[in-house]
């Protein structure tokens, strides 16, 4: 059902069953809900990943007896349906040119035109698996693997923050400046990680994105408002 | 004002206590390498224990002071100069505005802390001072210091009580060999019985790869059952990595907050002072401990600071509570033990809430 490990002197890892699936990555969303509303004294950050949960704590004041009763109380009931509807949160995106570096080999590696290719992209949600690599930089994945390709053979040694990025069933998106790999399917206006906001996070483990093409004047219409603070990224609940 | 600095050194950041509670966001925890000596630091200038202060690395800044301040130098022995003379170190002293601090090459240990009464003057960044250089936030526009930077006092200080008191001694241990107690985990199953015996028996170098990020080692290649992946999981500061080659990766202050690759065992944290003090060419032997030990360490060394700042930092007795506005009433005896009030009390802009509860009379 799930195993228990000592990470270090301060922390516990929950694993569950060792795949990347949606259905094992919402018990563990499910368990760190379930923990966070105990507030067990002494425990500190939960961090949730594809398939474990690591748990803070803070050996002078946590009773370790307890979490770990918690723990296994919290697995034996796990109940995924009282999880809270999922966000999908819209991610606008410009397929074009200089911001899209990538799209016309896309194309030409799948044998699609670069209209089926943006289509194909923006047509089914993505699952926030996690966040991590650099701050609000989220792992998503869909079901289906609507590409073939993955890495390039010889990664870029630096990319603008604001590019998708795919590979397989991958979708991320870069937060800031950096190396990568994986081929630029288009650019978004919005940020990932805005540090002038309170909660810098445009996205937290366990949602759902969605992204929407934009031309140019509307990339560039979002980008002013992302840059004054304004913008609102679009949100709904996911249906079923 | 505060200090200007007229030469940053190779790495020099400011640290606070670290970033936390936005590691599920992929933010790096940060904070200082030798959390011990920074706190020290900090007790000793009579601050709160996780107070901004400066890390310098290898090789120190040059600070000029603009205005008068008391400060403590502890980690390793940079033998710093105040205006040209050597200053003791482990110890307050009064600087006056003008005076220049220069931090020279360290002597042992890999990292210095300067503390300041009242602490320095950066922004909160989600709740912390401390710079993450990886991920450009935090501190001094999310960067090591560079020469002309000015740095303000949060609340500067000219005088402190005890002030012949305030000092400690808290040296750098000598030589070049170095255990680090280990908890083994949480993926040792992924090594075979000769990996581990490897990993648990034979010296490891710390090569030059060394940063706030990680220390990368070398020596002999610690066998796994398959290969070094797993599927990305959580990290915490004190990991050890081993990827496919064999050999291994200490995470530290700034290390990403998830990671694919096998982790045989977790630096105890009463230990991650002894690494963040290496330097390259120091030599490394891991011995594995239970948890409950790891513990017991852990609380002897908050004890040793707890005597080090209620010697130092403990109110007079004659002092005035400063809460007496909100002190509960007194309850007759008959209600023993009193009601639970909870209080919320804000601390370097972090909510904590407390409860407090008459159990006797």
């Amino acid at each position: 059902m799930y195993t228990l490990h000592d990470v270090g002197d301060q922390a516990l890892l929950v694993e569950f069953e060792n795949e990347i699936s949606m259905e094992v990555n919402r018990k563990v969303v499910a368990l760190k809900r379930a923990l966070e509303e105990q507030r067990l004294p002494g425990i500190g950050e939960l961090i949730p990943t594809y398939r474990s949960l690591v748990i803070h704590y803070d050996p002078l004041t946590a009773d370790l007896d307890q979490l770990k009763e918690a723990i296994d109380q919290g697995v034996k009931h796990l109940d995924l349906s009282s999880l809270p509807k999922s966000i999908v949160t819209e991610i606008p995106v410009l397929y074009e040119g200089e911001y899209a570096l990538d799209l016309e080999e896309i194309a030409r590696i799948e044998g699609k035109t670069e209209e089926e290719i943006i289509r194909i992209h923006s047509q089914s949600d993505y699952y926030v698996y996690m966040l991590g690599f650099a701050p609000g930089h989220p792992y998503t994945a869909r079901f289906e693997n609507p590409f073939s390709f993955k890495r390039r053979e010889t990664p870029r040694v630096r990319i603008p923050g604001g590019s998708i990025v795919v590979q397989l069933g991958l979708s991320d998106i870069i937060p800031f400046d950096q190396p990568c790999g994986w081929n630029i399917i288009g650019t978004t206006p919005i940020l990932a990680c805005d540090y002038r906001k309170k909660n810098p996070f445009l996205l937290k483990a366990g949602q759902w994105i969605h992204h929407v093409p934009v031309d140019k004047a509307e990339f560039m219409d979002i980008k002013r408002q992302v840059e004054l603070g304004c913008y609102q990224p679009k949100t709904y609940e996911k249906e079923g | 004002m505060g200090i200007v600095v007229e030469n940053p050194g190779v790495l020099t950041t400011v640290q606070d206590g670290g970033r936390y509670g936005y590691e599920q966001f992929g933010v790096s925890p940060s904070g200082p390498m030798d959390k011990e000596s920074f706190q020290i630091a900090n007790i000793l200038v009579g601050n709160p224990r996780d107070l901004s202060a400066l890390e310098a690395t290898m090789l120190g800044p040059t600070l000029r002071f603009t205005q008068d301040n008391i400060i403590a130098v502890t980690g390793g022995d940079m033998m710093p100069l105040l205006d040209e003379k050597p200053l003791p170190m482990n110890q307050a002293v009064l600087v006056k505005a003008g005076s220049v601090l220069k931090l020279r090459a360290a002597r042992n240990g890999c990292r210095t802390y300067v503390a300041f009464a009242g602490g320095l003057d950066v922004p909160l960044v989600m709740g912390s001072r401390a710079t993450g250089v990886q991920n450009k936030v935090g501190g001094l526009e999310g960067r090591k210091l560079a020469k002309g930077d000015e740095i303000g006092f949060l609340a500067p200080k000219t005088s402190l009580p005890r002030m012949a008191e305030r000092r400690t001694d808290h040296p750098m241990p000598a030589g070049k060999e170095r255990v680090l107690r280990v908890i083994l985990g949480p993926q040792d199953d992924a090594f075979t019985p000769q990996g581990m015996d490897t990993f648990l028996g034979q010296p490891y170098n710390v090569t030059n790869d060394f940063d706030r990020m990680g220390c990368r080692l070398d020596g002999p290649v610690i066998q796994h059952k398959v290969d070094g992946n797993i599927i990305s999981d959580g990290m915490v500061t004190g990991a050890i990595q081993v990827p496919t080659s064999g050999l291994p990766i200490i995470m530290l202050a700034e290390r990403q907050t998830v990671g694919g690759y096998t982790k045989i065992a977790t630096v105890i944290t009463a230990d991650l002072p002894v690494i963040g003090q290496c330097r390259p060419g120091d030599v490394i032997r891991f011995q594995s401990v239970p948890v409950s030990q790891a513990h017991q360490l852990w609380r002897e060394m908050q004890n040793r600071l707890n005597t080090l700042d209620q010697t130092l930092n403990a109110p007079a007795p004659q002092a005035q509570p400063s809460v007496q506005a909100h002190q509960p009433p007194v309850y007759p005896e008959t209600t023993l033990p009193g009601p639970v009030r909870r209080y919320r009390i804000t601390v370097n802009g972090k909510v904590y809430e407390t409860s407090i509860q008459v159990v006797s009379q």
